[in-house]
């Protein structure tokens, strides 16, 4: 046995890879093992290894958990979940120990690339060729220099996807408006989940995920997210199951969804529903409320003598309801809900009407009772509407700001940054201020509600409406193959200069004339505020665990170097920046006066413990009052306007069943989804327009549990338990009731075609008699083109091929889950 | 002393991050879960029923791995009770595996389960591959089958035998919440996110698993075999464990 021979050998494998070896001495965050090996072979070394401990963020979600990277001799070897991080607690997802992996993939570009073949193409090799950080920066800046000399700097876009910080991301506004174009940056949130957000923008005035106290609640009634599956905080998700299934009472769960999920399986119950008619479902669990008197008077209102006039069918006269913390109550049951019916809701669901009144009088009687959902119901052209049917039974529960019930995420307490983008603008910057719509053509009356547009910016530019790209930079997102229907990417990307900064090959980079690339999140120093979580702050820090390990730049600094090559001020305000670790070190100095709540107060230690978080939540609501944290307890009651102004950002400062945000845009709702302006502001049931032309079959493509962010298909471990409950342990399938395969002569295992009329898919079908036998299952995971040697081609194919391009108008959410398909034998 | 891990079935949740903290840790090859999650579906929409369960190896107090070994490779560990393969005695012959009524084990030369084969993006003479993220060589030991697998011979889950057999002397239980606690706990049972996991001394009357194996009734999986698995299983109110069909994973 010899394991001297084998570290030869991995001392070869780092030397191939330009690894180094040691761990920077001056790293923080780094904790010692210091005790005794007791259980050594005889041919260990005389010496054990020191290990430490690295203090990271893990990057295959968006959850932000916390992790103890585990390094000895300069290489890193486990991951672990890290105890003192709030979200992690310890634990991880089981993408969380893939990281390790993702450091070392064997497919990473070695250092910046550029182009040499100029044609450009699916099959093109781009014959990449390495250059330094100086070659590349400086071909950026000239090009971008003589774009904005030129009057055009609006004609340069930047687009990402997973953005972290303000070391990241949040460097782009500046970044945008110093140089001049509304396109720093296009986010990826509208392929993403905007459909929430903008739900509870139209109710409860916050443009935002929810933040939930899950751990003391009683009752979840989930839409469509997949809690036990890709929800994010998806490891703290499985904590709180642990918890709140063994506690007593025990929360009881009801999911509502278009399949059989582990999530479904492990609850009380499961309801499935016909694709898109969540909304219907949801508006008869508010009927059922109301006409039973279930919902909570205190928070929402009663009417004057105490008398429930809620019936079915009968309008109630709105001047006979005192409404308290809801607006438009008795207007929105006029209109909507009185008709209702669980009777109504079963035609369209296809749920038994029995099913739904169980369920909303469960719902009804059991207090914190929260609903929540994310894409499941929101990824149709009526997404927004049933986001907001859904929403509002958090309105009828009194769930809003209460224990075990809702409210939203606060932000860290950063200091300011070393310099202002305002004291630095020139007369070019200042004349492109709102010079040009942006290229997405978000906030324009084409889109008017909407953050973001990403996935029509390609048939934009090739519109030339509003005008052409000339240059565009990504950042964690690869629209060319995730966007819905994607391939006029490919011709956007023919025609542009593309700048890729993954540090893996994928299909962007196929297209890409530079690779700027990124380091792998363990080789990282960046921030990480939370998502929505449980409401109090938190911002994470990564720290990296080993020295780069190929010639890469984190994302922040690259922009930060790009920065300083622009001609004029705008190099001054980035010299002034200088660095995202000076960034950061600035930012960490908010924390002087505001200590976390495990002593974080400066930069130092917030490297050493990983996270600076500072709880409670300031703002709770009792009984129908908002309360006020006064260092001591819930003990100010808040008035009316503070409400208004810090809590329900709404014109009425109260929850909305009567939007007045749509109400303002009635002609556009009318226009673009047949809703008479009357009825624009209620959540209601509208039917979906599916898409994808004669399909007879719902498609509904989601993400498993090991979906790791744009590298699961890559991930040689990931591949081999993707998709567990069927048994896609090598390619994904798609999940099939018998009947509808036989009927179509598709054999269990078989290769099948599906088609609509956006195009086709190769996929292997899988027998699934739990399935809806008019909706097919396949994840979005495999039939890459371009993602490393273990992503290429592996079946099903990708489910964006067959996926119209069509948006909720409201949120301008892409419809992935509304397309409609053919299937037959291959 | 005689470890043990008790599984809550009411908590898990399927996500099989007991299956990759093991891989990782443990340095598998993609697709010899170790610490596999088993998914089962019974019954027709609307009314279908999906179910799984999580399966370790089960350490058996009478394992019939043992007895049918020719070389004495496989061994019970009278000390703590650990099930492991000295792969210097292993000759891949897999009389275990057959014998095993659990279907934990592996034979390490299989092709490989998803390809390319990562062995090939990773070589190595003397071991199975060479993995850039495998353990430190002191804690690797070819005499308990932990670290990067040998070539030819047979592999399974050994609790975790370098980090528990590092705890320090008499503790009843290792709790991955304790701070003290946690460097010695199996991966799988550490990484559990919904905690179904637990992990302690049976022979301790006073331990947290035996207290969960009492109260909530704990079973232990195929019984009627006499192996008397050290993994016990706790199904909840009214619950049951999965049809076991190792053929139908």
């Amino acid at each position: 046995m010899s394991i001297r021979k084998v570290s030869v050998n991995r001392r070869r494998f780092l030397q191939a890879s330009a690894g180094t070896g040691a761990v920077g001495a001056s790293l923080g965050g780094i904790a010692t093992l210091t005790r005794e090996s007791g259980a050594q072979a005889q041919d260990t070394p005389a010496e054990t290894p020191e290990t430490k401990i690295v203090k990271n963020v893990c990057h295959q979600c968006p959850a932000r958990c916390g992790i103890d990277v585990y390094v000895t001799n300069g290489r890193v070897h486990s991951i672990y979940g890290d105890l003192g991080n709030p979200i992690a607690n310890g634990k991880l997802c089981p993408k969380g120990h893939f990281g390790t992996y993702i450091l070392y993939d064997p497919d990473r570009f070695p250092g910046p690339m550029r182009r040499t073949n100029p044609d450009k193409g699916r099959d093109q090799d781009p014959g990449f060729e390495q250059i330094s950080w100086d070659e590349a920066l400086d071909i950026v800046a000239e090009r971008l220099n003589d774009l904005r000399a030129r009057g055009e700097s609006h004609r340069f876009a930047h687009f990402y996807g997973r953005g972290w910080g303000a070391s990241c991301a949040g460097l782009y506004g500046a970044f945008g408006q110093l140089y001049g174009t509304p396109n720093s940056a296009i986010g990826h949130s509208s392929i993403c989940s905007d459909g929430s957000k903008m739900a509870k923008q139209a109710t409860d005035g916050n443009y935002s995920y929810s933040a939930y106290d899950y751990r003391n609640t009683n009752y979840i009634l989930n839409f469509g997210a997949g809690f036990l599956e890709a929800f994010r905080p998806y490891n703290y998700l499985m904590q709180i199951w642990g918890h709140i299934r063994t506690k007593s009472p025990k929360t009881r769960v009801t999911t509502v969804d278009v399949r059989l999920t582990t999530t479904g399986a492990a609850g009380d119950r499961n309801v499935i529903v016909r694709p898109g008619s969540d909304a219907a479902f949801a508006l008869a669990v508010a009927h059922v409320m109301l006409t039973e008197g279930l919902w909570d008077r205190e928070f929402a209102g009663d009417f004057e003598d105490g008398r429930n006039r809620f019936a079915a069918g009968e309008e109630v006269d709105p001047e006979t309801f005192e409404e308290n913390w809801v607006s438009g109550l008795p207007e929105w049951w006029n209109a909507v809900v009185k008709d209702a019916t669980p009777e109504w809701a079963s035609e369209v669901t296809g749920v038994r009407a029995d099913t739904i009144t169980e369920v909303a009088r469960e719902f009804g009687t059991t207090r914190p009772a929260m609903a929540l959902f994310e894409r499941g119901p929101t990824a149709h052209t009526n997404g927004t509407y049933a986001g907001m049917a859904i929403h509002a039974l958090n309105a009828l529960s009194g769930s809003m700001f209460a224990e075990g019930g809702l409210m939203y995420q606060m932000g860290p307490a950063y200091g300011p940054p070393p310099a202002e983008a305002d004291d630095y603008m020139d007369e070019h910057a200042s004349e492109m201020q709102d010079r040009h719509p942006r290229i997405d053509m978000a906030g324009t009356e084409r889109w008017p509600l909407v953050a973001n547009m990403m996935q029509e910016v390609a048939l934009n530019h090739l519109a030339d409406d509003p005008y052409k790209l000339d240059t565009v930079m990504f950042y964690l997102t690869n629209p060319v193959f995730t966007a819905p229907d994607p391939t006029p990417w490919e011709d956007m990307l023919r025609e542009t200069f593309v700048i890729d900064t993954s540090p893996f090959p994928g299909e962007t980079a196929v297209f890409a004339d530079l690779i700027l690339p990124d380091h792998t999140y363990l080789e990282r120093l960046q921030d990480t505020p939370t998502y929505p979580f449980e409401g109090w702050p938190m911002t994470a820090l990564r720290t990296p665990a080993v020295e780069p390990v190929h010639d890469t730049k984190v994302f922040g600094d690259i922009l930060i170097e790009i920065g300083k090559r622009i001609d004029g001020p705008m190099g001054d305000y980035y010299r002034e920046i200088d660095s995202t670790e000076n960034l950061l070190r600035h930012l960490a100095e908010g924390f002087r006066d505001e200590p976390g709540d495990n002593g974080v107060n400066d930069f130092e230690s917030w490297k050493e413990k990983g996270v600076w978080y500072r709880k409670p939540y300031l703002w709770k609501q009792r009984r129908g009052r908002f309360y006020e944290w006064d260092g001591e307890g819930y003990n100010r009651e808040m008035t009316e306007d503070e409400v208004a102004e810090t809590l329900f950002k709404t014109p009425s400062g109260k929850f909305e069943v009567k939007s007045q945000l749509l109400e303002q845009h009635a002609d556009y709702i009318e226009r673009e989804l047949d809703v008479p302006p009357e009825r624009a502001g209620f959540p209601q049931y509208i039917p979906p327009r599916h898409t994808g032309g004669e399909g007879d079959l719902h498609l509904v493509t989601p993400k498993t549990a090991c979906h790791a962010e744009g590298r699961g298909a890559n991930l040689p471990h990931a591949i081999a338990v993707m998709q567990p409950t069927v048994g896609g342990n090598e390619r994904t399938f798609v999940e099939i009731h018998p009947d509808t395969a036989r009927a179509r002569g598709i054999e269990n295992n078989g290769r099948a075609v599906m088609r609509s009329d956006v195009g086709e898919v190769e996929c292997v079908v899988r027998y699934y008699p739990p399935a809806r036998p008019d909706t097919l299952v396949l994840p979005m995971e495999h039939g890459h083109w371009a993602q490393g040697r273990w992503a290429k081609e592996r079946l099903s194919g990708h489910t964006g091929y067959v996926t119209a391009n069509v948006s909720d108008p409201l949120s301008g959410l892409a419809c992935y889950y509304t397309g409609k398909v053919t299937i037959e034998p291959a | 002393m005689k470890w043990g891990m008790v599984i809550d079935l009411e908590k898990c949740t399927g996500c099989q991050a007991c299956t990759t903290a093991c891989a990782m840790e443990n340095t598998n090859l993609p697709g010899e879960a170790w610490q596999d999650v088993l998914f089962y579906h019974e019954g027709e929409y609307p009314t279908g029923q999906l179910k799984w369960l999580p399966r370790p190896c089960m350490h058996c107090e009478d394992p019939s791995c043992v007895h049918v070994c020719p070389t004495r490779a496989t061994y019970k560990d009278p000390e703590d009770g650990l099930v492991l393969i000295d792969w210097d005695k292993c000759i891949g012959c897999k009389y275990c595996m057959l014998a095993c009524p659990y279907g934990v084990r592996f034979f390490t030369d299989e092709p490989a389960r998803v390809s390319p084969d990562i062995r090939e993006a990773y070589p190595d003479e003397e071991k199975e591959w060479s993995p850039p993220y495998e353990m430190p060589e002191h804690k690797q030991s070819a005499r308990t089958g932990v670290g990067v697998h040998r070539k030819g011979v047979v592999s399974k889950c050994t609790f975790c035998a370098h980090k528990i057999r590092e705890a320090p002397e008499g503790v009843s239980d290792l709790d991955p919440d304790d701070p003290e606690l946690v460097e010695y706990v199996p991966a799988c049972v550490r990484t559990c996110a919904p905690t179904a996991r637990y992990f302690g001394d049976l022979d301790n009357p006073e331990s947290k698993v035996n207290q969960l194996i009492a109260d909530k009734r704990g079973v232990r999986l195929l019984d009627h075999t006499g192996n008397r698995p050290q993994v016990y299983y706790l199904t909840g109110e009214g619950g049951a464990i999965p049809a076991f069909d190792d053929k139908q994973s």
